[in-house]
């Protein structure tokens, strides 16, 4: 047969684990699983790792969003086709339900300003579908990597600055540290004052001064921390150019909290309480990074990479190319056994773990036996859409603040359009993270938004005001200069934007992981993951410490 | 990456071939000194490090296994970035592995850094009564392509030292072009929430 001609036979053939998907999360299962000793088998039917988290090169990143755009058109047409083959099941001992594809991505625009030269060569992009996010210094990710021993494999830089878009149409460094609030020259002296009794607030709390233990005095009280996080603000005395950056440029909060109306996530003082205090022990947790933030060379797409390597150090099986036919049930119990893949063999485990863009179908005419088979046929209710989050990768010659390359700008809600009800962020990267050719820039943009048109419109918006502001501020520095032809005043040469769903999955019968979100972290994604490995390993240590490779040699070194 | 300092150099390495041409033997035999008869197909480790000292500099080569990715073609770009020195193993006793080692330099070519200095090694060369390559057809292959070849035993041990010497030797002293980052180290244990970055 041609199938089994192209797709290899895999051997075992049974598995404690399967894991179909590289994404971030579904690669962290495997790392997780195979170190706590399960065989696992991990599949993707893409030839490249990390799916919905992954880098490609611009001519990959182009054509992949292009074949997401056809594969939604098709989707429609496909339907009929699929019943008639689920019927016609070869092996008498199970029930084989065909998985389906959700495409993630719709809206997609792709626009080219620059002749083709300008953009060589393609190789040299290593462009983020999830863009833009960047891991906290003292965040869960790194301490998974860490723990795992993935942090072997990938290399970081720092997010030289961030600033937070004023509503003079000018851009102000987020004082997001007390020494940065101390180098600050845009606050005054009061508000200087404000800022740093707030931090040393929020840290007294948590106990993170080292001269200060956990103390119930310096507590902030349970009623504060239950009352919405603006409102503790305000009570705090903190004028409203303080609230906006402590709410949007280090909490990093989405929607506008001055109205509540309007605002789909109130966000409580202990919620924002927690993410400043992650941000404050992110600043100086590694002595190499200068701030919160840091970005991992050749970008996001080596995270999924990393956590796969450390499973296959333990064990775990890799199989990339290998898509997945049907999931293969017991006729009796109606449990999952199995799965068909595309080659027609058919691999068996205890469990199954997938990527977020595979569904299983509600089959046709089937008695509800046990949970797995009740879940199913509840088919499409399972997962809600929740929203959306409009994304736009953009290419441009010149940076958009001078003399920095690694930059993140938080655009506060209705700072740029009265019709703004979200956050706008935007991660510019430069070509020392090996994210594209020197003297080009790669800029993500990305804001919750409930349609595409609204969505699409903030990220215009805040694309255009950056090309504004350096504009602007170019022609203040370059009057100081005697040569006005040095200021490379930034140019956009090239951009994609799309819309990505944002689903909630949450009754899931067959352990579906999470898609990317809107935030600019990892948490939200981590503690998902974390759950998920719970719930099919429970009373099992979630990425238990792996052997440093050096302890490997320094064990040969001793004997 | 081969990066330097001094007279320092580190050199990141990199095993490719088919499973069972003995990559991860001819590393331990290397680092360890040791050979086993029945080899698992994966050694446990994400890396090796070993440090060759070589005319005016010393060489600290971080060794990287397929760790078994390779068996279904399924090498994650990761493993050829930054990679200073590739070792192609094949079996000189199978045909059809020196047939795959030839996929390996051709993917090589394609993905790795041009500067890469690439070994080919015809390995369990104790077993001469089973030889199905000969020397002079891999020696030509090798030759054409811009490899250095040899034959090894991991099992005698013979010629893995010099495999892993000659590649010192011919590393390139002027670096590196790529940037470097930081590696994410965990500090041991002396304030709980502290930890170090180095280069």
């Amino acid at each position: 047969m041609a199938d089994e001609f192209l797709f290899p036979s895999i051997d075992p053939t049974h598995f404690e684990l399967t894991v179909v998907g590289t994404g971030l999360p579904e690669s962290i299962i495997a790392a997780s699983s195979s170190s706590i000793g399960k065989t696992v088998l991990h599949l993707d039917p893409n030839s490249f790792y990390g799916a919905h988290y992954s880098s490609f090169s611009l001519h990959d990143f182009t054509s992949f969003l292009q074949s997401q755009q056809q594969q939604e058109q098709k989707q429609l047409t496909k339907e009929e086709e699929e019943v008639r083959d689920s019927n016609s099941s070869r092996d008498t001992n199970f029930i084989e339900i065909e998985l389906k594809h959700q495409c993630l991505y719709s809206d997609i625009e792709i626009t080219s300003n620059a002749s083709s030269e300008d953009l060589e060569p393609s190789r040299k992009f290593s462009l983020d579908l999830s863009g833009p996010r960047v891991l906290f210094c003292a965040d869960s990710v790194v301490n998974l990597m860490l723990k795992s021993g993935a942090n072997h494999h990938v290399e970081f830089k720092s997010i030289d600055a961030s600033f937070i878009y004023g509503e003079d149409g000018k851009l102000f460094t987020v004082p997001d540290s007390r020494s940065a609030i101390f180098k600050d020259r845009s606050l005054g002296l009061l508000e200087k004052n404000q800022l740093m009794r707030f931090f040393k607030l929020v840290q007294a709390h948590f106990g993170l001064n080292e001269s200060m233990l956990q103390q119930e005095k310096n507590r902030i009280s349970d009623e504060d921390l239950e009352s919405p996080f603006v409102e503790f603000l305000t009570k705090q005395m903190l004028p409203s150019k303080i609230k906006a950056i402590i709410l949007y440029a280090i909490a990093m909060v989405d929607y506008d909290q001055e109205s509540p109306e309007q605002c789909k996530n109130l966000v409580k003082t202990k919620d924002g309480i927690a993410t400043l205090a992650l941000y404050h022990s992110s600043v100086g947790r590694f002595t190499n990074a200068l701030g919160a933030l840091i970005y991992p060379i050749y970008g996001q797409g080596e995270l999924p990479q990393a956590f796969c390597r450390a499973a296959a150090v333990k064990g775990a099986l890799y199989v990339l190319r290998m898509p997945v036919r049907s999931l293969l049930l017991d006729k009796e119990s109606r449990q999952y056994k199995g799965l068909r893949l595309a080659s027609g063999q058919e691999v068996f485990s205890d469990q199954l773990v997938m990527g977020p863009s595979f569904i299983v179908p509600a089959p046709p005419v089937l008695s509800p036996h046990t949970d797995l088979q009740q879940d199913i046929s509840q088919g499409s209710i399972l997962r809600e859409v929740n929203g959306h989050v409009a994304r736009a990768v953009c290419i441009m010659k010149g940076s958009i603040k001078s003399n920095v390359s690694n930059v993140l700008v938080v655009f506060p809600p209705r700072s740029l359009l009265p019709e703004q009800v979200t956050s706008v962020r935007v991660l510019q990267l430069g070509s020392n993270l090996s994210v594209c050719p020197a003297n080009l820039f790669v800029l993500y943009v990305s804001a919750l938004c409930d349609d595409a048109t609204k969505g699409k419109k903030s990220l215009h918006a805040a694309i255009n005001a950056l090309l504004k502001c350096s504009i602007s501020e170019n022609r203040e520095t370059s009057a100081h200069l005697p040569d006005e032809s040095e200021v490379v005043t930034p140019t956009l040469l090239w951009s994609a934007m799309y819309i990505q769903q944002l689903t909630k999955v949450s009754e899931d019968p067959i352990s579906s992981c999470p898609m990317p979100d809107g935030n600019l972290g990892y948490t939200d994604i981590l503690e998902s993951t974390e759950k998920l490995f719970r719930k099919i390993y429970p009373g099992e240590e979630f990425m238990p410490e792996a052997k440093a490779p050096e302890d490997v040699v320094d064990e040969q070194e001793s004997q | 990456m081969a990066t330097m300092g001094n007279n320092n150099l580190n050199a990141k390495l990199v095993l490719l071939g088919d499973m069972g041409a003995g990559k991860s033997s001819l590393v331990l035999r290397f680092v360890k000194g040791q050979f086993l008869e029945f080899q698992e197909s994966t050694i446990g480790a994400a890396f090796f490090s070993q440090t060759l000292a070589v005319n005016d500099a010393t060489v600290k080569f971080e060794i990287w296994d397929t760790a078994g990715q390779e068996r279904y073609h399924s090498l994650a770009p990761m493993y050829y970035r930054g990679a200073a020195a590739a070792i192609i193993v094949y079996d000189i006793t199978s045909t059809e592995s020196f047939t795959r080692a030839k996929k390996w330099v051709q993917e090589l070519q394609k993905q790795g850094n041009p500067n890469m200095v690439m070994a080919f090694a015809g390995n369990k060369a104790d077993l001469e009564e089973k030889r199905k390559v000969t020397t002079e057809e891999a020696r030509l292959y090798a030759e054409e392509n811009g490899l250095f070849f040899m034959e090894t035993s991991a099992k005698t041990a013979s010629n893995v030292n010099d495999i892993f010497y000659e590649i010192a030797r011919r590393l390139p002293r002027a670096q590196p072009q790529n940037p470097a980052g930081m590696v994410l180290v965990d500090r041991p244990a002396d304030r709980s929430q502290s930890a170090a970055c180095c280069s």
